[in-house]
């Protein structure tokens, strides 16, 4: 059987099940389809919890009997064994696998999905919303699985549809110009992209997953596995060129200064689903992206190019952080902290040590929880005081309590407090940081200063100062109305983010150790070969 | 002269091609009429005249008809491919796998115009109720009956002549063929007789394709006297006899090139192309771009790689077809960039995709491709006809469903089709995608068969130890830059097929009101939006693609 496998299953259920909820409506007469608009949203959640089950039982080993810590590099769990051909013509197979790098993003989304479709339980044309949200976690997950990368770029391209319909139709005021600016902005940079692996395609091997007609092949296991013993592209130029067009695309979706633009619009017209699983997972995969194929086939490139990493990290970093200074929009704040995390990623990754690698892949993780968290109250007060002004409202601790406590673990979370998840990624790549540019790490620490900065002055004026009711100022947008605390679906879905983000902060081992294994052996064999010929040249 | 039962059978999709024809003369014009035997008072009945049978009169029975006739050709083709064994017939017609694959093609295309055209060109059925004055509605049905004829049995024409063309194994049969088949089209063209731009069109279209066709002739003549025979077997073997290249023999090809470059409307013969698509209805429009480039491409592989070939010694065009391929792709997507027309973008896209055959076409005349190469770029070039059937004509089916509630001229009658027809727009959308090459769908395919072809063709000559991208630039064969110049062209295209996607579904409809229910052409668009899909990824593709093989074996 070749799509029972569990992660073929965790793709392609949510996928199709996605798109015939978004299609069936359009098919059945009247009032079927009628009756059919109001289960939509139970079906999704059901179904998008029931794949997280399954995600979380591999993750534990009951499927398949995995232990992450002994994968071996080049090697994944749960992978496909004979080419199952989808395009033989052109060598294009359907080959998934999981590891360590790969895995707590799966996790990541399927948990991300029920959660956001949980803090937006009542919108608008559920149906189809929800039906999205679906269609969503199969893109998302099926660019973390997929080890051809013409299916990768599939998956990467298809993550943009549903994304920008959302943006798109259940967005704010100015979503036409902000769905655009994302959708041309990530297009135009994975259309590089596919240059781009169109190059490293024309130069793979012959293998026994070459097309019949082409002799060619998209498998990235094959292509890194011939990166590795004899170099994929032959001339140096070439190879380095192939690598700064997978950095135009890998960079513009993490975002990295300055093709981050598009982001902060994004965040702030999505709706709050949208936002969560854009900041949560897409930014991700600019990350991964990055570590799976720019990484791991061009090491020497992208040693040659570690100013440039640093570089493009200490501008999101810094940048960043000083927008966020300024900004009195509470999401686009938050989107700004996202790029100045995102920078963190790439500083980590530029250390080349395993720890720092290890840091890059926790904050993925970390970032992963709490920026869903920061985005889920910066809808919720949305939603409950009609605005977005940090200073147009005081004192929401006394209104609206729960809110004011997600707000404070979130934004503590965000500007790294310890025993917090956040703080185990900085702390790992400021360390890793410090081995490779010594002093230096003075920069990026102070930047994070500011990090602690921004947030902590919009928490006093946010939530604390003056929470006299008589006194207390209430936004103009109320209309002279109470303000309410959050709903009972957005409670549970912020608990749920607000207890991970405690929980891998305390026990940071359950992703940690994999991860640290991983970076140890992906530097062993694939860096520090090409650290080393760097060396011997003069 | 009588064909065998052998020859009938090879030719058996033609010959219901002939049948159709000849039934859509008789079927309309049977009738009750009687004839009184001399002497006697027994009237006999001979069908022929007088008042014509409900049935038969019926002026839908010649859409029909010809639908039913191109389908069952299309069968009968597409089941001969395999079987096909190269059987000679009168020295003119020899009936290959590729042939056949090739008539497959256009019978299909043709088969999908009829069906649209029913709906297009509508026609009134004559009912008793409608009798205020009984003669005068036999009269005007018996006119809606005919001008339906008219329309239907052009198209069987085009069809029965590409056919042939496709069959032929002498030049001069090749262009009589093929200019039964253009006479057909420009009739075709400017048969919207009723609005003003359909006359334009079709006289330009005439004029033009007239010119370019006398060129062709010339230049066959030109041939004629160079080789003294016009068999393909016999050009062939004057050509790879010829030590260096004859003037005659030159020009000659040079000026065949003119004739067929205005078939596949490359640049800079292709000026009368979106007038010519812009003027008529929609559904001729996308026979133009499928079926009758097709037409031009088989001619032109028959010339290029069939005599003039890079087996046969001498290869003189393959510089000047690669300029040419640059020149089309970019024109055509320029243009295509500014057009506020769908049909007139269409038709300059279709303009780009000639550009983008020509090159890998070119790729075959650089004289580097190994035989394999060669099978494979031939390949790439056929498949892409193949499945632009799907996607191009796709595209001008929708079209024409919006034409016959009146618009389809302005990019604004697409505005806030996903609201009034949610399938039908996914469909276009499906469609523009896959003329932009996006993966994967079966256009990204037969776009990446042609890149690969070219790449692998000059996959010898980049210096390996290049440092640097410049000097490995400089190092590879010109062929090389090709490659680029597709990528490059489809990068810009994507702006205007996006767009109409867009427009699609974010800008508000003119009108709330459904489109028209027309479900026959609903089915061909949902079909070709499937089978667009199935022939980009999974087993359906490898079938095609197999057949395909088997097809060019036998070129």
């Amino acid at each position: 059987m070749t799509f029972t496998d569990p992660l073929s299953i965790i793709t392609l259920v949510p996928l199709l099940s996605g798109l015939a909820l978004l299609i069936l409506p359009n098919i059945l007469p009247q009032h079927i389809s009628q009756r059919m608009q109001s289960s939509v949203r139970n079906v999704a959640i059901g179904l998008s919890t029931a794949i997280f089950a399954l995600t979380t039982l591999i993750f534990l080993g009951s499927i398949g009997q995995i232990d992450w810590l002994s994968i071996g590099m080049g090697s994944f769990v749960l992978e496909t064994e004979d080419p199952v051909w989808l395009i033989e013509s052109i060598g294009v197979t359907w080959h998934l696998g999981a590891d360590a790098l790969s895995f707590p993003m799966i996790w990541l989304t399927t948990l991300l999905i029920p959660i956001s479709m949980l803090v937006q339980w009542d919108v608008e044309r559920s149906h189809r919303f929800h039906a999205l949200l679906l269609v969503m976690e199969g893109a998302l997950v099926g660019v973390f699985v997929s080890l051809d990368l013409f299916v990768f770029y599939v998956f990467w391209e298809l993550t943009l549809v549903p994304m920008f319909f959302l943006i798109m139709i259940w967005g704010g005021e100015d979503r036409k110009y902000a769905s655009m600016k994302f959708f041309i902005y990530t297009f135009t940079a994975s259309v590089l992209m596919l240059v781009g692996i169109l190059v490293m395609y024309f130069n793979t091997a012959d293998s026994m997953f070459s097309g019949s007609l082409t002799g060619h092949h998209f498998n990235l296991v094959e292509m890194t596995e011939q990166a590795r013993i004899g170099g994929l592209i032959a001339s140096e130029g070439l190879r380095h060129l192939v690598w700064l067009l997978l950095l135009i695309g890998f960079a513009t979706k993490m975002p990295s200064v300055p093709v981050h633009t598009w982001l902060p619009d994004a965040h702030v017209q999505a709706p709050t689903a949208g936002s969560m699983l854009l900041a949560g997972v897409m930014l991700k995969m600019g990350a991964y992206g990055f570590l799976r194929v720019a990484v791991a086939i061009f090491p020497e490139s992208t040693l040659t190019f570690v100013p440039l990493l640093v570089f493009l990290g200490m501008a999101s970093l810094v940048y960043g952080a000083v927008v966020c200074l300024g900004q009195t929009n509470l999401k686009r704040m938050v989107a700004y902290s996202s790029v100045s995390h995102m920078g963190l990623i790439f500083l980590g990754i530029a250390t080349m040590q395993p720890i720092g690698f290890a840091g890059a892949l926790f904050m993925m993780f970390a970032h992963g929880i709490i920026s869903p968290l920061l985005f889920a109250v910066a809808g919720s007060f949305k939603h409950h005081y009609h605005t977005l002004e940090i200073g147009s409202m005081r004192g929401i601790a006394h209104h609206s309590p729960f809110l004011a406590g997600h707000m404070m673990l979130g934004w503590m979370g965000s500007l790294g407090l310890p025993l917090l998840a956040g703080f185990v990624a900085e702390v790992a790549i400021m360390i890793a940081f410090w081995m490779t540019f010594g002093w230096w790490v003075l920069l990026p620490a102070i930047t994070l200063i500011f990090t602690a900065l921004y947030y902590l002055t919009s928490m006093q004026k946010i939530i604390f100062e003056s929470n006299d009711p008589h006194q207390g100022i209430l936004p103009d947008t109320l209309h002279g109305e109470d303000p309410r605390d959050v709903t009972w679906h957005e409670n549970v879905g912020m608990f749920i983010l607000g207890a991970l983000t405690i929980l891998f902060g305390i026990m940071p081992f359950i992703f940690w150790d994999m991860m640290s294994v991983w970076s140890t052996e992906f530097i062993e064999t694939y860096l520090i070969h090409a650290m080393n010929a760097l060396e011997a040249m003069p | 002269m009588i064909l065998s039962l052998d020859e009938s059978q090879a030719l058996a999709p033609e010959l219901v091609i002939v049948a159709g024809i000849i039934l859509a003369i008789i079927v309309p014009n049977l009738g009750d009429s009687r004839v009184r035997l001399p002497l006697t008072s027994v009237r006999v009945p001979i069908l022929w005249g007088g008042r014509r049978f409900e049935l038969t009169s019926d002026p839908r029975a010649p859409g029909v008809l010809s639908a039913t006739a191109l389908a069952i050709a299309c069968l009968l083709s597409g089941s001969a491919i395999e079987s096909a064994d190269g059987m000679s017939i009168s020295g003119v017609i020899q009936v290959t796998g590729f042939s056949r694959f090739m008539s497959m093609i256009f019978t299909a295309a043709l088969a999908i115009t009829a069906i649209a055209s029913i709906y297009r060109i509508p026609s009134t059925r004559f009912t008793p109720e409608d009798m205020v004055d009984p003669d005068d509605s036999i009269e005007s049905s018996l006119m809606d009956n005919r001008r339906q004829v008219d329309l239907h049995l052009l198209l069987l024409m085009v069809a029965l002549g590409m056919s042939l063309m496709a069959l032929s194994s002498d030049l001069f049969f090749l262009i009589v063929c093929l200019e039964l088949a253009s006479m057909a089209s420009y009739v075709l063209v400017g048969f919207h007789k009723e609005t003003e731009v359909g006359g334009e069109a079709g006289a330009k279209y005439f004029i033009v394709g007239s010119i370019a066709s006398a060129t062709g002739i010339y230049g066959m003549s030109l041939l004629y006297i160079w080789s003294g025979s016009l068999d393909f077997d016999s050009l062939a073997e004057s050509w790879s006899s010829m030590g260096e290249l004859d003037p005659l023999a030159g020009i000659g090809v040079g000026l065949m090139l003119v004739a067929f470059g205005f078939k596949v409307s490359a640049a800079p013969f292709h000026l009368a192309a979106p007038d010519a698509y812009s003027g008529t209805n929609a559904p001729i429009a996308g026979m133009l771009a499928t079926a009758s480039k097709a037409m031009g491409f088989v001619a032109m592989m028959r010339v290029l790689v069939g005599f003039a070939g890079p087996n046969d010694g001498v290869i003189a065009w393959g510089l000047a077809l690669a300029i040419l391929a640059v020149i089309t792709m970019t024109w055509g997507n320029l243009a295509a960039l500014s057009s506020e027309n769908p049909k007139r973008m269409l038709a300059y896209s279709s303009v780009a995709h000639a550009g983008y055959m020509l090159a890998a076409l070119a790729a075959l005349g650089s004289g580097l491709a190994d035989s394999d190469t060669q099978d494979m770029l031939q390949m790439a070039i056929v498949f892409h006809l193949a499945v632009l059937v799907l996607f191009k004509l796709g595209a001008f089916l929708v079209l024409t469903l919006i034409e016959i509630e009146g618009g389809g001229n302005k990019i604004s009658d697409l505005h806030g089709l996903a609201r009034r027809d949610p399938i039908i727009a996914t469909s276009m959308f499906v469609f523009m995608l896959s003329l932009a090459g996006i993966p994967p769908l079966s256009g990204f395919l037969s776009k990446f068969l042609m890149i690969n072809g070219l790449i692998t063709t000059t996959s010898g000559t980049g210096a390996l130890d290049a440092d640097g991208v410049i000097p490995w630039l400089q190092s590879v064969d010109p062929f090389f830059l090709l490659a680029i110049a597709i990528v490059l062209n489809s990068a810009l295209s994507l702006f205007y097929y996006l767009r109409i996607g867009l427009v699609m579904f974010f800008e508000k409809p003119g009108s709330d009101s459904p489109l028209p229910p027309a479900l026959g052409l609903r089915a061909l668009v949902f079909v070709s939006m499937i089978l667009t899909v199935l022939f980009g990824i999974g087993p359906a593709s490898q079938w095609l693609l197999a057949l395909l093989e088997t097809a060019i074996a036998s070129f």
